[in-house]
């Protein structure tokens, strides 16, 4: 309401371990350890701190600050700057409510699988290593043959979605403040969890091994296009930017409070929690190329099977204590999906549901946990998988960059770079020189655009997306055109007082 | 473990001892947390 006080984090700490929490997820694990191994291990973080200086600080910066300029959600920030403008907002908005109804699926997986490590269900020693990847797709997931074959509900996985999105609301309805305040727990205890993941896989054997693949330079690499794309990639879906979420939490905090310290610290955190976490899981690769005696090819070191599968394997193969390493593992994977979960959630949905419609944050917060969680029973399903796949490249990959690409144009040409950089730099611990702006201006939308139409456009026309049918990846297109229309429908609807414009 | 390896990780740790030490030493020197 435009006579409330704007809600405010608790302290500076918690607003740090809030932004640190939401940037810092699954991607840490699972997608930052393979891309270095894949493009050239030490060379690889060469173009991955470019990435994050060019890129990555500039883009977190501008979500921060406008958020603060403006003490709006990303909708409020682009009606702040033109009315016609405000769809640029919402697209976003869309798109962190479709993460958030997998992600918390995801999440639901590794609470499945702190019940499935108490007893090692997925069994111990080679049998187990051989059973992980069917227990996963078969026990848990009962996964379908296919897209096109949904199936039933896994009711166990259903249950603790429902449970979870419960406690999510819990959480959420109190604000910022309560938000920040178990941030500093949920991003403390992964992190203490990730040092005792490190201290076992670098004491298993052929751990050394694991490591020379995850970090020996290849600087040959650098002259090659693909590694470029893989650290713009690695660095623009890492922050949790495009996602709507940071504008909000930008806008929590206080007028004349720092930003680009707090940027930078975010940025930094994120980049050294990943380089961190690449320990854990290429000393456990090491460790299964040595107790398998399959080359690293063989070993699968990303995504969604790293986690529900590879580490499993690596658990069953361990020596000893399987059960606690294996529960330790899943928390961590627990504790890491819920940060981002509330950042979607609030900082993505109901912030800015609220700055338009003026509900109550209770009635913000139940309507988007039961809508989310009746959208995410889709992702329970045994072809639930699939789906998830298509979303999150619908949403995580087109909708992040387009979205991001967007922003930085409007912001760096239409609201003024330079002016924003003035701003920040007004109240924050240091300042930015003129560099900054042609970054916003000219690096940040050219990389996300480099990113999206040679990773994506290009790949998905030629090759349609995932080995799926020709069909699903017009599902993704069409999805696409579908929410930015949604956009434009949000943008017109009135607000709570009855107007169209958002008040500034 | 390779030279390269080693290298990289003792690279990688001064960056962000070095970043962490620059942000955490200018902590406080900007504007107020309070409105």
């Amino acid at each position: 309401m435009a006579t409330e006080q704007r809600e405010r984090w608790g302290g500076r700490m918690y607003f740090l371990f809030a932004a640190m929490g939401s940037a810092i997820g699954l991607g840490n694990i699972w997608r930052f350890p393979y891309m270095s191994y894949k493009y050239g291990g030490g060379a690889f973080l060469v173009a991955w701190m470019v990435g994050l200086i060019v890129l990555g600080l500039p883009w977190l910066m501008m979500e921060f600050g406008m958020g603060r300029y403006f003490q709006k959600g990303a909708p409020g920030v682009f009606a702040g700057i033109g009315r016609k403008w405000e769809w640029i907002g919402w697209w976003p908005v869309l798109f962190a409510f479709m993460i958030v109804t997998y992600y918390a699926v995801i999440i639901v997986w590794s609470l499945r699988y702190v019940i499935s490590a108490v007893s090692m269900a997925w069994g111990i020693g080679e049998a187990g290593a051989q059973q992980a990847g069917a227990y996963f797709m078969g026990t848990v997931l009962r996964i379908s043959e296919g897209p096109h074959v949904l199936g039933s509900p896994v009711w166990l996985l259903l249950i603790l979605l429902a449970v979870l999105w419960v406690a999510l609301f819990f959480v959420m309805y109190k604000g910022a403040k309560v938000i920040g305040k178990i941030a500093v727990w949920t991003v403390t205890i992964p992190w203490a969890l990730l040092v005792i993941l490190t201290i076992r896989g670098l004491s298993l054997p052929g751990a050394a091994q694991g490591l020379n693949y995850y970090l020996t330079p290849d600087f040959s690499q650098l002259k090659n296009v693909e590694v470029w794309f893989g650290a713009f990639s690695q660095i623009a879906f890492t922050l949790s930017l495009g996602m709507a979420g940071m504008f909000a939490y930008g806008s929590f905090i206080a007028k004349k409070a720092d930003v680009n310290n707090n940027a930078v610290i975010t940025g930094f955190s994120n980049c050294a929690t990943s380089f961190f976490a690449g320990f854990a899981v290429f000393s456990t690769v090491g460790f299964i190329m040595q107790s398998l005696s399959i080359p690293v090819d063989e070993v699968s070191a990303s995504g969604l099977s790293l986690a529900f599968v590879t580490f499993p394997v690596a658990i069953s193969m361990m020596p000893g204590a399987n059960a606690l390493i294996g529960v330790l593992f899943f928390i961590c994977v627990f504790f890491l999906g819920i940060d981002s979960a509330f950042f979607l959630a609030y900082g993505g949905v109901v912030a800015p549901l609220r700055d338009k419609f003026g509900w109550s944050r209770k009635k913000a917060t139940l309507i988007v946990c039961i809508v989310s969680f009746l959208v995410g029973i889709l992702f329970t399903f045994q072809g639930g998988l699939y789906w998830l796949d298509i979303f999150d490249r619908v949403a995580c990959f087109y909708g992040l960059l387009l979205t991001g690409a967007i922003s930085a144009i409007v912001v760096g040409w239409v609201f003024g770079a330079k002016k924003l950089r003035e701003y920040m730099n007004s109240t924050s611990d240091f300042s930015f020189g003129p560099w900054w702006d042609w970054m916003l201006k000219i690096v940040v939308p050219a990389g996300l655009l480099f990113v999206v139409i040679y990773g994506g456009f290009v790949q998905d026309i030629t090759t349609p997306y995932g080995g799926y049918p020709a069909i699903y990846t017009w599902i993704i297109y069409i999805s696409l055109v579908v929410t930015l229309i949604l956009s434009f429908v949000l943008q017109a609807a009135k607000t709570s007082s009855g107007k169209s414009a958002v008040k500034k | 473990m390779s030279t390269g390896a080693i290298i990289t990780i003792i690279v990688m740790s001064a960056i962000f001892v070095a970043g962490f030490s620059f942000c955490f030493a200018r902590l406080g020197k900007g504007g107020k947390w309070e409105d």
